[in-house]
Protein backbone atom coordinates (compact mmCIF):
# COMPACT_ATOMS: atom_id res chain seq x y z
CA UNK A 1 0.00 0.00 0.00
CA UNK A 2 1.06 3.10 -0.91
CA UNK A 3 1.96 5.36 2.22
CA UNK A 4 -0.18 8.72 2.97
CA UNK A 5 1.75 11.79 2.09
CA UNK A 6 -0.08 14.31 4.25
CA UNK A 7 0.18 17.72 1.56
CA UNK A 8 -1.60 20.03 3.75
CA UNK A 9 0.04 22.76 5.47
CA UNK A 10 -0.88 26.11 8.26
CA UNK A 11 0.62 28.92 7.16
CA UNK A 12 -0.27 31.46 10.16
CA UNK A 13 -3.47 30.27 10.32
CA UNK A 14 -4.42 29.96 6.43
CA UNK A 15 -4.94 26.10 6.33
CA UNK A 16 -4.60 24.85 2.57
CA UNK A 17 -4.69 21.39 1.21
CA UNK A 18 -1.53 21.17 -0.92
CA UNK A 19 0.40 24.29 -1.22
CA UNK A 20 0.01 25.35 -4.84
CA UNK A 21 -1.76 28.24 -5.10
CA UNK A 22 -2.14 30.77 -8.57
CA UNK A 23 0.10 34.03 -8.14
CA UNK A 24 -1.88 37.04 -8.22
CA UNK A 25 -2.50 38.72 -11.49
CA UNK A 26 -1.80 35.57 -13.55
CA UNK A 27 -5.06 33.50 -12.77
CA UNK A 28 -8.64 34.74 -13.67
CA UNK A 29 -11.62 32.98 -13.70
CA UNK A 30 -15.22 33.20 -15.77
CA UNK A 31 -18.80 31.52 -14.77
CA UNK A 32 -19.06 31.08 -18.39
CA UNK A 33 -15.63 29.65 -19.90
CA UNK A 34 -14.33 27.12 -16.91
CA UNK A 35 -10.52 26.15 -16.99
CA UNK A 36 -9.67 22.83 -18.40
CA UNK A 37 -8.91 20.96 -14.98
CA UNK A 38 -10.94 21.13 -11.84
CA UNK A 39 -9.86 24.34 -10.08
CA UNK A 40 -10.89 22.78 -6.27
CA UNK A 41 -7.99 20.51 -6.41
CA UNK A 42 -5.49 23.22 -6.41
CA UNK A 43 -4.18 24.54 -2.55
CA UNK A 44 -6.64 28.12 -2.77
CA UNK A 45 -7.31 30.46 -5.13
CA UNK A 46 -6.44 33.98 -5.94
CA UNK A 47 -7.75 36.87 -7.48
CA UNK A 48 -5.66 39.11 -9.35
CA UNK A 49 -4.89 42.85 -7.19
CA UNK A 50 -7.80 44.65 -6.34
CA UNK A 51 -8.30 48.29 -5.56
CA UNK A 52 -11.15 50.78 -4.12
CA UNK A 53 -12.06 51.82 -7.74
CA UNK A 54 -12.17 51.18 -11.24
CA UNK A 55 -8.60 51.04 -12.92
CA UNK A 56 -7.77 51.27 -16.51
CA UNK A 57 -4.55 49.76 -16.26
CA UNK A 58 -1.64 50.64 -18.59
CA UNK A 59 -1.31 51.19 -22.39
CA UNK A 60 -0.69 48.73 -24.46
CA UNK A 61 1.51 46.88 -25.28
CA UNK A 62 1.54 45.32 -21.73
CA UNK A 63 3.33 42.28 -22.39
CA UNK A 64 6.72 41.21 -23.87
CA UNK A 65 8.52 37.97 -23.75
CA UNK A 66 11.84 38.27 -22.89
CA UNK A 67 14.95 35.23 -22.72
CA UNK A 68 13.13 32.45 -20.50
CA UNK A 69 10.87 35.58 -19.26
CA UNK A 70 7.94 37.99 -19.49
CA UNK A 71 7.84 41.35 -18.68
CA UNK A 72 4.52 42.79 -17.74
CA UNK A 73 3.36 46.70 -17.14
CA UNK A 74 -0.34 45.66 -16.94
CA UNK A 75 -0.84 48.79 -13.92
CA UNK A 76 -3.60 46.39 -12.16
CA UNK A 77 -6.78 47.08 -14.46
CA UNK A 78 -9.26 45.83 -12.53
CA UNK A 79 -13.03 46.59 -11.83
CA UNK A 80 -12.92 47.73 -8.21
CA UNK A 81 -13.77 45.91 -4.77
CA UNK A 82 -17.53 45.89 -5.10
CA UNK A 83 -17.94 44.41 -8.37
CA UNK A 84 -15.18 42.25 -7.11
CA UNK A 85 -17.40 41.07 -4.01
CA UNK A 86 -20.65 40.92 -6.04
CA UNK A 87 -19.09 39.35 -9.43
CA UNK A 88 -16.30 37.80 -8.96
CA UNK A 89 -16.32 36.09 -5.63
CA UNK A 90 -18.99 33.94 -6.08
CA UNK A 91 -16.74 32.29 -9.34
CA UNK A 92 -14.04 32.21 -7.17
CA UNK A 93 -15.61 30.85 -4.01
CA UNK A 94 -17.48 28.02 -5.91
CA UNK A 95 -13.95 27.16 -7.93
CA UNK A 96 -12.01 26.22 -4.47
CA UNK A 97 -13.03 26.07 -0.78
CA UNK A 98 -9.98 28.15 -0.14
CA UNK A 99 -9.85 32.31 -1.50
CA UNK A 100 -7.31 34.83 -1.11
CA UNK A 101 -8.03 38.12 -2.28
CA UNK A 102 -4.95 40.48 -3.11
CA UNK A 103 -5.64 43.93 -2.87
CA UNK A 104 -3.93 47.06 -3.56
CA UNK A 105 -3.77 50.75 -2.95
CA UNK A 106 -2.20 54.09 -3.23
CA UNK A 107 -0.98 54.07 0.49
CA UNK A 108 -1.76 52.59 3.98
CA UNK A 109 -5.35 54.42 3.66
CA UNK A 110 -6.43 52.37 0.31
CA UNK A 111 -4.99 49.48 1.96
CA UNK A 112 -7.26 49.60 5.27
CA UNK A 113 -10.37 50.76 3.43
CA UNK A 114 -10.31 47.76 1.49
CA UNK A 115 -9.44 45.53 3.99
CA UNK A 116 -12.38 46.81 6.20
CA UNK A 117 -14.42 46.05 3.90
CA UNK A 118 -13.46 42.57 3.10
CA UNK A 119 -13.60 41.32 6.23
CA UNK A 120 -17.56 42.03 6.47
CA UNK A 121 -17.39 39.68 3.17
CA UNK A 122 -18.04 36.00 3.51
CA UNK A 123 -16.17 33.15 2.45
CA UNK A 124 -12.76 35.15 2.21
CA UNK A 125 -10.02 33.07 3.73
CA UNK A 126 -6.96 35.59 3.79
CA UNK A 127 -5.63 38.76 2.02
CA UNK A 128 -2.48 39.38 0.08
CA UNK A 129 -1.28 43.08 0.16
CA UNK A 130 0.04 43.28 -3.14
CA UNK A 131 2.76 46.08 -1.84
CA UNK A 132 4.67 47.18 -4.72
CA UNK A 133 2.07 49.92 -5.07
CA UNK A 134 3.47 53.14 -4.89
CA UNK A 135 2.47 55.44 -1.87
CA UNK A 136 0.26 58.44 -2.87
CA UNK A 137 1.82 61.47 -0.58
CA UNK A 138 5.50 60.56 -2.08
CA UNK A 139 5.35 58.55 -4.63
CA UNK A 140 7.61 55.96 -3.42
CA UNK A 141 6.55 52.37 -3.50
CA UNK A 142 5.72 51.00 -0.38
CA UNK A 143 7.62 47.82 -0.40
CA UNK A 144 10.78 49.98 -1.04
CA UNK A 145 10.67 51.44 2.28
CA UNK A 146 10.44 49.77 6.12
CA UNK A 147 8.47 52.47 7.34
CA UNK A 148 6.01 52.70 4.69
CA UNK A 149 5.67 48.63 4.48
CA UNK A 150 5.28 49.01 8.43
CA UNK A 151 2.32 51.03 8.54
CA UNK A 152 0.44 49.84 5.56
CA UNK A 153 0.57 46.19 6.99
CA UNK A 154 -0.52 47.29 10.24
CA UNK A 155 -3.20 49.58 9.50
CA UNK A 156 -4.82 46.31 7.53
CA UNK A 157 -4.29 44.62 10.77
CA UNK A 158 -6.28 47.00 12.92
CA UNK A 159 -9.18 45.87 10.68
CA UNK A 160 -8.91 42.47 9.27
CA UNK A 161 -9.32 39.34 11.39
CA UNK A 162 -8.02 36.56 9.06
CA UNK A 163 -4.47 36.11 8.17
CA UNK A 164 -2.97 38.69 6.18
CA UNK A 165 -0.24 37.91 3.66
CA UNK A 166 2.62 40.31 2.88
CA UNK A 167 3.64 40.20 -0.74
CA UNK A 168 7.22 41.69 -0.76
CA UNK A 169 9.26 43.69 -3.93
CA UNK A 170 12.62 42.01 -4.96
CA UNK A 171 13.36 45.49 -5.94
CA UNK A 172 15.36 46.53 -2.60
CA UNK A 173 18.93 46.53 -0.95
CA UNK A 174 17.72 44.46 1.77
CA UNK A 175 14.49 41.94 1.86
CA UNK A 176 15.11 41.04 5.49
CA UNK A 177 14.70 44.66 6.52
CA UNK A 178 11.21 44.83 4.61
CA UNK A 179 10.22 41.56 5.87
CA UNK A 180 11.12 42.48 9.44
CA UNK A 181 8.78 45.52 9.13
CA UNK A 182 6.07 43.89 7.46
CA UNK A 183 6.15 41.27 10.67
CA UNK A 184 6.12 44.31 13.30
CA UNK A 185 3.29 45.89 11.26
CA UNK A 186 1.71 42.25 12.24
CA UNK A 187 2.14 40.35 8.96
CA UNK A 188 1.22 36.42 9.57
CA UNK A 189 2.40 35.40 6.17
CA UNK A 190 5.17 36.74 4.04
CA UNK A 191 4.86 36.07 -0.16
CA UNK A 192 8.03 36.89 -2.51
CA UNK A 193 8.92 37.52 -4.80
CA UNK A 194 6.80 40.49 -6.73
CA UNK A 195 8.59 41.03 -10.13
CA UNK A 196 11.97 42.31 -10.68
CA UNK A 197 12.02 45.67 -12.27
CA UNK A 198 13.01 45.17 -15.94
CA UNK A 199 12.27 46.82 -19.57
CA UNK A 200 13.24 46.02 -23.14
CA UNK A 201 13.89 48.16 -26.40
CA UNK A 202 12.94 47.58 -29.38
CA UNK A 203 15.90 47.56 -32.00
CA UNK A 204 13.93 48.86 -35.38
CA UNK A 205 11.76 51.78 -33.30
CA UNK A 206 14.22 52.36 -31.38
CA UNK A 207 11.93 52.75 -28.34
CA UNK A 208 10.72 50.79 -25.25
CA UNK A 209 8.66 47.97 -26.16
CA UNK A 210 5.78 48.57 -23.48
CA UNK A 211 3.39 51.13 -23.31
CA UNK A 212 4.09 52.16 -19.65
CA UNK A 213 8.61 52.16 -20.98
CA UNK A 214 9.08 50.45 -18.27
CA UNK A 215 7.44 46.64 -16.34
CA UNK A 216 8.21 43.52 -14.18
CA UNK A 217 9.90 40.78 -14.94
CA UNK A 218 8.43 37.19 -14.35
CA UNK A 219 8.97 33.57 -15.51
CA UNK A 220 11.64 30.83 -15.13
CA UNK A 221 14.58 33.79 -15.90
CA UNK A 222 13.96 35.03 -12.14
CA UNK A 223 13.97 31.80 -10.47
CA UNK A 224 17.21 31.79 -9.03
CA UNK A 225 16.56 35.59 -7.58
CA UNK A 226 13.62 34.60 -5.92
CA UNK A 227 15.15 31.24 -4.66
CA UNK A 228 17.88 33.22 -2.98
CA UNK A 229 15.92 35.72 -0.91
CA UNK A 230 13.23 33.34 0.35
CA UNK A 231 16.30 31.56 1.37
CA UNK A 232 17.53 34.94 3.45
CA UNK A 233 14.47 35.25 4.50
CA UNK A 234 13.55 32.30 6.14
CA UNK A 235 16.41 32.28 7.94
CA UNK A 236 15.88 35.79 9.08
CA UNK A 237 12.25 35.87 10.32
CA UNK A 238 10.37 33.95 11.74
CA UNK A 239 6.91 34.12 9.57
CA UNK A 240 5.67 30.97 6.92
CA UNK A 241 6.78 31.91 3.54
CA UNK A 242 4.65 31.76 -0.17
CA UNK A 243 7.63 31.42 -2.21
CA UNK A 244 6.73 33.44 -5.91
CA UNK A 245 9.13 33.36 -8.82
CA UNK A 246 10.00 31.58 -11.83
CA UNK A 247 7.98 28.13 -10.70
CA UNK A 248 7.64 26.50 -13.86
CA UNK A 249 7.56 22.61 -11.95
CA UNK A 250 7.73 20.42 -9.51
CA UNK A 251 11.56 20.59 -9.27
CA UNK A 252 11.16 24.15 -8.86
CA UNK A 253 8.39 24.30 -6.17
CA UNK A 254 10.55 21.92 -4.20
CA UNK A 255 13.53 24.12 -4.44
CA UNK A 256 11.35 26.79 -3.13
CA UNK A 257 9.86 24.79 0.02
CA UNK A 258 14.21 23.45 0.66
CA UNK A 259 15.06 26.86 0.87
CA UNK A 260 11.94 27.50 3.33
CA UNK A 261 8.78 28.11 1.82
CA UNK A 262 5.72 26.57 3.03
CA UNK A 263 3.93 27.07 0.10
CA UNK A 264 4.55 28.40 -3.26
CA UNK A 265 2.68 30.45 -5.67
CA UNK A 266 2.28 29.86 -9.97
CA UNK A 267 2.37 32.47 -12.38
CA UNK A 268 4.07 32.31 -15.28
CA UNK A 269 4.04 29.10 -16.22
CA UNK A 270 0.25 28.41 -15.62
CA UNK A 271 0.18 31.57 -18.33
CA UNK A 272 1.28 29.21 -20.47
CA UNK A 273 0.23 25.34 -19.16
CA UNK A 274 -2.83 26.18 -17.12
CA UNK A 275 -2.70 22.23 -16.09
CA UNK A 276 0.71 23.13 -14.56
CA UNK A 277 -0.94 23.86 -10.98
CA UNK A 278 -1.62 20.09 -11.08
CA UNK A 279 0.89 18.51 -12.37
CA UNK A 280 3.85 20.72 -9.51
CA UNK A 281 0.96 18.97 -6.73
CA UNK A 282 1.33 15.69 -7.89
CA UNK A 283 4.85 16.14 -8.54
CA UNK A 284 5.69 17.10 -4.88
CA UNK A 285 3.51 14.53 -3.56
CA UNK A 286 5.72 11.72 -5.54
CA UNK A 287 8.84 13.52 -4.68
CA UNK A 288 7.73 13.32 -0.67
CA UNK A 289 6.90 9.53 -1.25
CA UNK A 290 10.17 8.80 -3.06
CA UNK A 291 12.38 10.58 -0.64
CA UNK A 292 10.58 8.92 2.53
CA UNK A 293 9.06 11.75 4.05
CA UNK A 294 4.85 12.12 4.96
CA UNK A 295 4.53 15.57 5.45
CA UNK A 296 5.13 18.75 3.45
CA UNK A 297 6.35 20.67 6.76
CA UNK A 298 9.29 18.03 6.77
CA UNK A 299 11.53 19.21 3.89
CA UNK A 300 10.43 23.24 4.65
CA UNK A 301 13.64 24.77 4.85
CA UNK A 302 15.70 22.01 4.97
CA UNK A 303 18.66 23.51 2.77
CA UNK A 304 19.85 25.59 5.55
CA UNK A 305 18.26 23.29 8.43
CA UNK A 306 20.84 20.70 7.13
CA UNK A 307 23.92 22.77 7.96
CA UNK B 1 -11.17 24.59 -23.37
CA UNK B 2 -8.69 21.82 -24.28
CA UNK B 3 -5.19 21.29 -23.59
CA UNK B 4 -3.61 18.55 -26.10
CA UNK B 5 -0.63 17.24 -27.60
CA UNK B 6 -1.42 16.95 -31.87
CA UNK B 7 0.70 15.53 -34.62
CA UNK B 8 1.41 17.43 -37.66
CA UNK B 9 0.10 15.88 -40.67
CA UNK B 10 1.75 18.31 -42.81
CA UNK B 11 3.76 21.64 -43.50
CA UNK B 12 4.67 23.49 -46.83
CA UNK B 13 6.11 26.55 -46.94
CA UNK B 14 3.70 28.26 -49.69
CA UNK B 15 5.82 31.34 -50.88
CA UNK B 16 9.21 32.07 -48.56
CA UNK B 17 8.80 32.62 -45.01
CA UNK B 18 4.84 31.72 -45.01
CA UNK B 19 3.67 28.45 -44.21
CA UNK B 20 0.52 25.99 -44.18
CA UNK B 21 0.74 23.70 -41.11
CA UNK B 22 -1.93 21.18 -40.73
CA UNK B 23 -2.42 19.03 -37.28
CA UNK B 24 -4.36 16.09 -36.28
CA UNK B 25 -6.63 17.27 -32.92
CA UNK B 26 -10.02 15.81 -33.61
CA UNK B 27 -11.15 17.44 -29.56
CA UNK B 28 -10.03 21.16 -30.73
CA UNK B 29 -11.89 20.73 -34.28
CA UNK B 30 -15.28 19.33 -32.60
CA UNK B 31 -15.85 22.96 -30.93
CA UNK B 32 -13.91 25.28 -33.32
CA UNK B 33 -15.77 27.92 -35.34
CA UNK B 34 -14.29 30.33 -37.65
CA UNK B 35 -12.59 33.37 -36.22
CA UNK B 36 -11.74 31.20 -33.30
CA UNK B 37 -7.99 30.84 -32.56
CA UNK B 38 -5.69 28.53 -30.84
CA UNK B 39 -2.04 28.95 -28.56
CA UNK B 40 0.39 26.62 -29.77
CA UNK B 41 3.98 25.64 -28.24
CA UNK B 42 6.29 24.02 -30.55
CA UNK B 43 9.12 24.01 -28.02
CA UNK B 44 9.81 22.41 -24.64
CA UNK B 45 12.47 25.07 -23.41
CA UNK B 46 11.80 28.11 -22.21
CA UNK B 47 13.15 30.26 -24.74
CA UNK B 48 10.71 31.00 -26.43
CA UNK B 49 8.82 31.02 -23.21
CA UNK B 50 5.26 31.65 -24.48
CA UNK B 51 2.48 30.05 -26.56
CA UNK B 52 1.77 31.68 -29.92
CA UNK B 53 -1.63 32.87 -31.10
CA UNK B 54 -2.81 31.37 -34.10
CA UNK B 55 -6.47 31.84 -35.81
CA UNK B 56 -8.06 28.41 -37.80
CA UNK B 57 -6.94 29.27 -41.10
CA UNK B 58 -9.23 25.83 -42.06
CA UNK B 59 -11.17 23.88 -40.62
CA UNK B 60 -11.60 20.43 -41.58
CA UNK B 61 -15.01 18.83 -39.14
CA UNK B 62 -14.83 15.46 -40.73
CA UNK B 63 -10.94 14.61 -40.38
CA UNK B 64 -10.64 16.38 -36.85
CA UNK B 65 -7.79 18.62 -38.10
CA UNK B 66 -7.14 22.19 -39.17
CA UNK B 67 -4.90 24.69 -40.52
CA UNK B 68 -3.14 27.33 -39.44
CA UNK B 69 -1.13 29.61 -42.14
CA UNK B 70 1.41 32.42 -40.81
CA UNK B 71 4.57 33.83 -41.44
CA UNK B 72 7.67 33.02 -39.92
CA UNK B 73 8.65 36.14 -37.80
CA UNK B 74 10.22 35.26 -34.78
CA UNK B 75 11.84 32.82 -32.52
CA UNK B 76 8.55 30.90 -32.45
CA UNK B 77 7.83 30.72 -35.65
CA UNK B 78 11.28 29.85 -36.94
CA UNK B 79 10.46 26.86 -34.68
CA UNK B 80 7.54 25.98 -35.98
CA UNK B 81 8.63 26.24 -39.95
CA UNK B 82 10.61 23.30 -38.85
CA UNK B 83 7.68 21.39 -37.91
CA UNK B 84 7.66 17.85 -40.06
CA UNK B 85 5.29 15.35 -40.38
CA UNK B 86 4.20 13.12 -37.01
CA UNK B 87 5.93 16.07 -34.63
CA UNK B 88 4.30 17.03 -31.62
CA UNK B 89 2.83 20.35 -30.54
CA UNK B 90 0.88 21.14 -27.80
CA UNK B 91 -2.29 22.90 -28.25
CA UNK B 92 -5.04 24.94 -26.08
CA UNK B 93 -8.17 26.13 -27.95
CA UNK B 94 -10.45 26.51 -29.26
CA UNK B 95 -10.04 30.12 -28.10
CA UNK B 96 -11.97 33.32 -28.42
CA UNK B 97 -15.66 34.07 -29.83
CA UNK B 98 -15.87 33.01 -33.46
CA UNK B 99 -18.29 33.80 -36.19
CA UNK B 100 -21.75 32.95 -36.26
CA UNK B 101 -24.02 33.54 -39.35
CA UNK B 102 -27.76 34.18 -38.64
CA UNK B 103 -30.39 32.26 -40.39
CA UNK B 104 -31.17 35.33 -42.50
CA UNK B 105 -28.04 36.12 -43.53
CA UNK B 106 -27.08 35.57 -47.90
CA UNK B 107 -24.15 37.76 -48.96
CA UNK B 108 -21.39 38.31 -46.73
CA UNK B 109 -18.35 40.14 -48.14
CA UNK B 110 -14.63 39.48 -46.77
CA UNK B 111 -11.72 42.08 -47.11
CA UNK B 112 -8.16 41.49 -45.94
CA UNK B 113 -4.88 42.17 -46.46
CA UNK B 114 -1.65 39.96 -46.40
CA UNK B 115 -1.97 37.49 -43.94
CA UNK B 116 -5.02 39.06 -43.08
CA UNK B 117 -6.43 36.31 -44.74
CA UNK B 118 -5.99 33.95 -42.43
CA UNK B 119 -9.14 33.93 -41.00
CA UNK B 120 -11.16 34.46 -44.06
CA UNK B 121 -10.59 31.57 -45.36
CA UNK B 122 -12.61 29.11 -42.32
CA UNK B 123 -15.04 31.99 -42.74
CA UNK B 124 -15.51 31.13 -46.67
CA UNK B 125 -15.64 27.55 -45.85
CA UNK B 126 -18.31 27.59 -43.63
CA UNK B 127 -20.46 29.94 -45.36
CA UNK B 128 -20.50 28.66 -48.60
CA UNK B 129 -21.51 25.33 -46.77
CA UNK B 130 -24.62 27.47 -45.73
CA UNK B 131 -25.35 28.55 -48.83
CA UNK B 132 -24.23 32.24 -48.28
CA UNK B 133 -22.87 33.90 -51.02
CA UNK B 134 -19.52 35.22 -50.53
CA UNK B 135 -17.81 38.82 -52.03
CA UNK B 136 -13.94 38.56 -51.59
CA UNK B 137 -11.98 41.32 -51.77
CA UNK B 138 -8.03 40.54 -51.49
CA UNK B 139 -4.98 43.06 -51.20
CA UNK B 140 -1.47 42.45 -50.91
CA UNK B 141 1.71 44.50 -51.69
CA UNK B 142 2.73 41.71 -54.20
CA UNK B 143 0.63 39.14 -56.33
CA UNK B 144 2.49 36.52 -54.16
CA UNK B 145 1.16 37.76 -50.99
CA UNK B 146 -2.38 37.04 -51.67
CA UNK B 147 -2.18 33.67 -50.02
CA UNK B 148 -5.62 31.29 -50.69
CA UNK B 149 -6.30 33.53 -53.65
CA UNK B 150 -6.96 30.09 -55.59
CA UNK B 151 -8.95 28.35 -52.54
CA UNK B 152 -10.92 31.66 -52.16
CA UNK B 153 -11.54 31.89 -55.63
CA UNK B 154 -13.31 28.88 -55.96
CA UNK B 155 -15.64 29.27 -53.07
CA UNK B 156 -16.54 33.45 -54.12
CA UNK B 157 -19.13 34.49 -56.09
CA UNK B 158 -17.02 37.26 -57.02
CA UNK B 159 -13.34 38.30 -56.01
CA UNK B 160 -11.47 41.70 -56.19
CA UNK B 161 -7.88 41.62 -55.77
CA UNK B 162 -5.75 45.23 -55.52
CA UNK B 163 -1.88 44.88 -55.20
CA UNK B 164 0.26 48.11 -54.27
CA UNK B 165 2.77 46.89 -57.20
CA UNK B 166 -0.14 46.15 -59.44
CA UNK B 167 1.12 42.63 -60.09
CA UNK B 168 -2.17 41.43 -59.96
CA UNK B 169 -5.31 43.22 -60.44
CA UNK B 170 -5.76 47.39 -59.75
CA UNK B 171 -3.03 49.26 -57.50
CA UNK B 172 -6.02 50.96 -56.15
CA UNK B 173 -8.27 50.57 -52.85
CA UNK B 174 -9.27 47.25 -52.53
CA UNK B 175 -13.06 48.67 -50.33
CA UNK B 176 -13.93 51.01 -53.69
CA UNK B 177 -14.38 47.35 -55.11
CA UNK B 178 -16.91 46.76 -51.90
CA UNK B 179 -18.00 50.17 -52.39
CA UNK B 180 -19.09 49.53 -56.19
CA UNK B 181 -20.40 45.92 -55.11
CA UNK B 182 -22.31 47.51 -52.23
CA UNK B 183 -24.27 50.53 -54.63
CA UNK B 184 -26.32 47.72 -56.10
CA UNK B 185 -26.00 44.42 -53.58
CA UNK B 186 -27.08 44.00 -49.74
CA UNK B 187 -24.31 42.22 -47.98
CA UNK B 188 -25.87 41.31 -44.83
CA UNK B 189 -21.71 40.94 -43.02
CA UNK B 190 -18.76 42.19 -43.85
CA UNK B 191 -15.35 40.73 -42.29
CA UNK B 192 -12.15 41.97 -42.29
CA UNK B 193 -8.72 41.06 -40.98
CA UNK B 194 -5.05 42.44 -41.43
CA UNK B 195 -5.28 46.13 -42.24
CA UNK B 196 -6.26 49.51 -39.82
CA UNK B 197 -6.82 51.37 -43.22
CA UNK B 198 -9.34 48.44 -44.11
CA UNK B 199 -10.83 48.65 -40.93
CA UNK B 200 -11.35 51.99 -41.22
CA UNK B 201 -12.76 52.36 -44.73
CA UNK B 202 -14.87 49.53 -44.04
CA UNK B 203 -16.75 51.68 -40.65
CA UNK B 204 -17.02 54.61 -43.18
CA UNK B 205 -18.81 52.18 -45.59
CA UNK B 206 -20.91 50.88 -42.85
CA UNK B 207 -22.31 54.35 -41.88
CA UNK B 208 -23.36 54.94 -45.63
CA UNK B 209 -24.76 51.79 -46.51
CA UNK B 210 -25.78 50.44 -43.43
CA UNK B 211 -24.35 46.85 -42.88
CA UNK B 212 -22.86 44.20 -40.34
CA UNK B 213 -18.97 44.26 -39.91
CA UNK B 214 -16.69 42.48 -37.92
CA UNK B 215 -12.70 42.79 -37.68
CA UNK B 216 -10.72 40.28 -36.37
CA UNK B 217 -7.76 41.48 -34.34
CA UNK B 218 -4.61 39.87 -33.39
CA UNK B 219 -2.41 40.99 -30.80
CA UNK B 220 0.72 39.35 -28.48
CA UNK B 221 -0.79 37.39 -26.09
CA UNK B 222 0.85 35.19 -22.78
CA UNK B 223 -2.36 33.52 -22.04
CA UNK B 224 -4.99 33.31 -24.63
CA UNK B 225 -7.50 32.58 -21.78
CA UNK B 226 -8.49 36.42 -20.16
CA UNK B 227 -5.86 35.65 -17.46
CA UNK B 228 -3.11 37.60 -18.24
CA UNK B 229 -4.91 40.88 -19.29
CA UNK B 230 -1.94 41.56 -21.36
CA UNK B 231 -3.73 41.75 -25.02
CA UNK B 232 -5.71 45.10 -24.59
CA UNK B 233 -7.27 46.76 -27.74
CA UNK B 234 -8.96 50.31 -26.78
CA UNK B 235 -12.83 50.49 -26.92
CA UNK B 236 -14.30 53.30 -28.79
CA UNK B 237 -15.80 55.85 -26.24
CA UNK B 238 -19.04 55.23 -25.47
CA UNK B 239 -22.00 57.54 -24.21
CA UNK B 240 -20.09 58.13 -21.16
CA UNK B 241 -16.77 58.62 -22.37
CA UNK B 242 -14.87 57.02 -20.66
CA UNK B 243 -12.20 54.94 -21.54
CA UNK B 244 -12.17 51.38 -21.75
CA UNK B 245 -9.94 48.36 -22.61
CA UNK B 246 -11.22 45.03 -24.06
CA UNK B 247 -9.12 42.15 -24.26
CA UNK B 248 -8.87 40.12 -27.98
CA UNK B 249 -8.09 37.14 -26.08
CA UNK B 250 -11.85 37.01 -24.65
CA UNK B 251 -13.59 39.83 -25.77
CA UNK B 252 -12.92 39.27 -29.32
CA UNK B 253 -10.82 38.75 -31.42
CA UNK B 254 -13.48 39.31 -33.24
CA UNK B 255 -15.28 42.49 -32.89
CA UNK B 256 -17.70 45.03 -34.16
CA UNK B 257 -15.66 46.98 -36.25
CA UNK B 258 -17.05 50.57 -34.49
CA UNK B 259 -16.61 48.98 -31.20
CA UNK B 260 -12.73 49.15 -31.28
CA UNK B 261 -10.16 51.71 -31.88
CA UNK B 262 -7.27 50.13 -33.78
Amino acid sequence: MMEKINMSINLGGLQLKNPVIPASGTFDLYENNPLPYDTKRLGAVMTKSIFLEKRLGNLPPRICETTSGLINALGTPGEGVEYLIKKKLPVFQKANQTVIVSIGGDGAKEFKLLAERLDKVEGIDAIELDLSCPNNEDNIIIARDEFLTEQTVAQVKEVFTKPIIAKLSPNVTDITKIARAAQKGGADILSLINTISAMAIDIKTKKPVLGNKVGGLSGPAIKPIAIKMVWEVAQTIDLPIIGIGGISNSEDAIEFLLAGASAVEVGTAALINPMVMLEIIQGIEDYLRQQGYRSIREIVGLAFRNH
Amino acid sequence: MYQVDAKVINQTEVIENHFILKIFAPEIVKKAIPGQFVMLSAWKQRDPLLRRPFTFNRIFCKEGSFELLYKKVGKGTEIMSNLKTSDQVSLLGPLGNGIKFTQNMKRIAIVSRGIGVAPMLAIVDSAKEKGIDIYAYLSATTKDLLLRKEEIKEKAKSLYITTDDASLGTSGKVTDFLEKTLKDTKIDAVYTCGSKRLKRHIESLKKLYGFNAWVILEEHMACGIGACKGCVCRAKKANDHKDRYLLVCKDGPVFPVDEVEV
